[in-house]
């Protein structure tokens, strides 16, 4: 199976940044798949970038500090939303607001899915969209 | 003599060929495949007889009309019942929204009682949630045993409520469970209750007698039982059907009309606005007269067979818990089943590409799924066409869930 390649199956047994964050700087949202029951919260941290911050250009601009997540899903959902943490991490706010749904997938996700799976794969990417919609201002 | 093997040669779609691989149609429960004698039937009635029913002063329209009559004959033999008390509807959702809406809005006020249960397919529950919340009834729901069976003791300590509505699954799509619907309507009975059964997954597998089980209202859908999409059934009682007001309103469904007020046709007409799906209700008769040729005592032993098969053959499978109670006897239709550490949508996806079509998910049954504390399942389903290769298939399948996540 092409769905099932060696780097999805590790992420899916070792996700990466699962858990919870707390504090005021820190935003959440929640979204389940109807079909399944599948659940994806993501946590995020939004803070100033500092110098050391490796992927920010400009030194005030505002960052993802730090990302957890937590869910109940499939192989799928559970490698998208741990390959998509990863991508997040460090990232600039800005770029990732001005990113279409698609744009997300592609570049923070990186696999592809029968047309059957979409569900499980787009679940985080709503998730972290949702998150945005109520960026908290600093 | 009853060989799934040679039944299967009327069924064109299962010669295809899925992924590279022969399908292997185990998704049954959620709609059949249809024999060459429906999907000609509904041809045939287009090509030959179309018309709508009832308006037309010609031969067409006469020829509808009978069609749409005898159909009706058909199913209401079929299960017992008198034709008038046949109501033709899309699906099972919609006969029993038609319940909820036309009895429940006239019948329930704030305060009482409607008892459905865990088990129920999402069809038997949201309608009575939504029409609860119009009225201000109350929704009680039955729970289930470790087995998976429902729990009589609380179903009898919760008619002490005086539910004026219980509404039950007759055989489950999760977990195929038979319930004993004819025993629960007597005890609802008793309590005062009226009863309406889901009966979805049990006419396509076993001979249903509405008289038998003594119920008010039976609804059942013609996709799931060798039909075409699109036609459902239900049954009413004729004293309670006539003492209801109608659900849709408009053509077909009206006696005299003022421009200030109307009245209504006799039943079934009265619950039947619109122009009817003529062709579904023809393909509708066209499988209950497949069925009847193979005999639903034969259908009946064969769905035993298989079940006994599948579970049978699904112990032998390390990692994997079958859903309910094994005994046969107590199931129809399906073998659910949780394949440990591996989320259900992944183990369908790997079948599927085995040609193996399953379902996967919660089958419209959340509240179920939680009170078996999973959040989804995979589910095999069977008819009449279901061979046990099929389902050595499934097993040849299943191993490569093992080779794919190594569990």
């Amino acid at each position: 199976m092409d769905m099932y390649r060696e780097d999805v199956l590790d992420h899916y047994e070792n996700p990466r940044n699962q858990g919870e964050l707390t504090g005021k700087d820190v935003k959440t949202a929640r979204d389940s798949n109807a079909s399944c029951g599948d659940m994806v919260q993501f946590y995020i941290r939004i803070a100033k970038s500092s110098d050391r911050s490796p992927k920010s250009a400009q030194g005030s601009e505002l960052i993802i500090a730090e990302v957890k997540w937590k869910g109940i899903g499939c192989a799928i959902t559970t490698a998208a939303a741990s390959k998509l943490s990863e991508y997040l991490q460090g990232s600039s706010l800005k770029d990732i607001e001005k990113m279409s749904e698609e744009e997300i997938m592609q570049k923070g996700i990186g696999f592809e899915v029968n047309p059957g799976r979409m569900k499980c794969l787009t679940l985080p990417v709503k998730v972290v969209k949702k998150v945005f919609t109520h960026t908290p201002k600093i | 003599m009853f060989n799934p093997t040679v039944i299967k040669n009327d069924f064109p779609i299962l010669k295809r060929v899925v992924n590279g691989k022969k399908l292997v149609y185990l998704d049954s429960g959620a709609t059949s495949q249809k024999p060459s004698q429906v999907i000609y039937a509904e041809k045939e009635y287009y090509e030959q007889n179309n018309a709508n029913v009832h308006r037309g002063a010609h031969t067409l329209g006469d020829e509808a009309t009978r069609m749409l009559a005898e159909s009706r004959q058909t199913v209401a033999n079929f299960i017992g019942a008198k034709e008038q008390e046949i109501i033709f509807v899309r699906n099972t959702t919609e006969a029993i929204n038609l319940v909820s809406y036309a009895w429940g809005l006239d019948n329930l006020k704030t305060g009482d009682i409607v008892l459905t249960t865990v088990m129920e397919h999402h069809a038997n529950l949201v309608p009575w949630q939504e029409v609860s919340r119009r009225t201000g009834a109350k929704l009680e729901l039955v729970g289930i045993t470790e087995d998976g069976l429902l729990d009589l003791d609380d179903y009898a300590k919760k008619l002490f409520l005086k539910p004026k509505i219980v509404c039950i699954v007759h055989v489950s799509n999760a977990l195929g469970i038979i319930n004993s619907v004819k025993e629960m309507t007597k005890m609802a009975h008793k309590a005062g209750a009226l009863v309406l059964v889901d009966g979805a997954q049990a006419v396509p597998h076993m001979k249903v007698d509405i008289k038998e089980i003594g119920c008010d209202f039976y609804a059942f859908s013609g996709h799931k039982m060798l039909g075409p999409m699109g036609i459902g059934v239900l049954w009413g009682k004729k004293e309670i059907l006539e003492s209801m007001s109608p659900f849709l309103t408009g053509g077909g469904m009206i006696n005299e009309v003022y421009p200030d007020h109307s009245t209504w046709a006799e039943l079934p007409e009265k619950f039947e606005a619109g122009t009817p799906n003529v062709a579904g209700v023809v393909g509708l008769a066209s499988a209950i007269n497949y069925l009847e040729k193979l005999g639903m005592e034969n259908v009946r032993a064969h769905d035993k067979q298989m079940i006994e098969y599948a579970i049978d053959q699904l112990s032998k499978v390390t990692n994997l818990a079958i859903l309910g109670t094994s005994d046969e006897n107590k199931r129809s239709g399906s073998v659910s089943f949780e394949y440990q550490g591996v989320h259900a949508h992944d183990v369908a996806t790997i079948l599927d590409s085995e040609g193996v079509a399953v379902r996967s998910g919660h089958h419209c049954t959340m509240p179920l799924h939680k009170a078996l504390g999973i959040t989804a399942s995979v589910r095999a389903s069977f008819n009449v066409y279901t061979t046990k290769e099929d389902i050595d298939a499934l097993i040849l399948a299943l191993k490569k869930v093992k080779t794919v996540f190594g569990k």
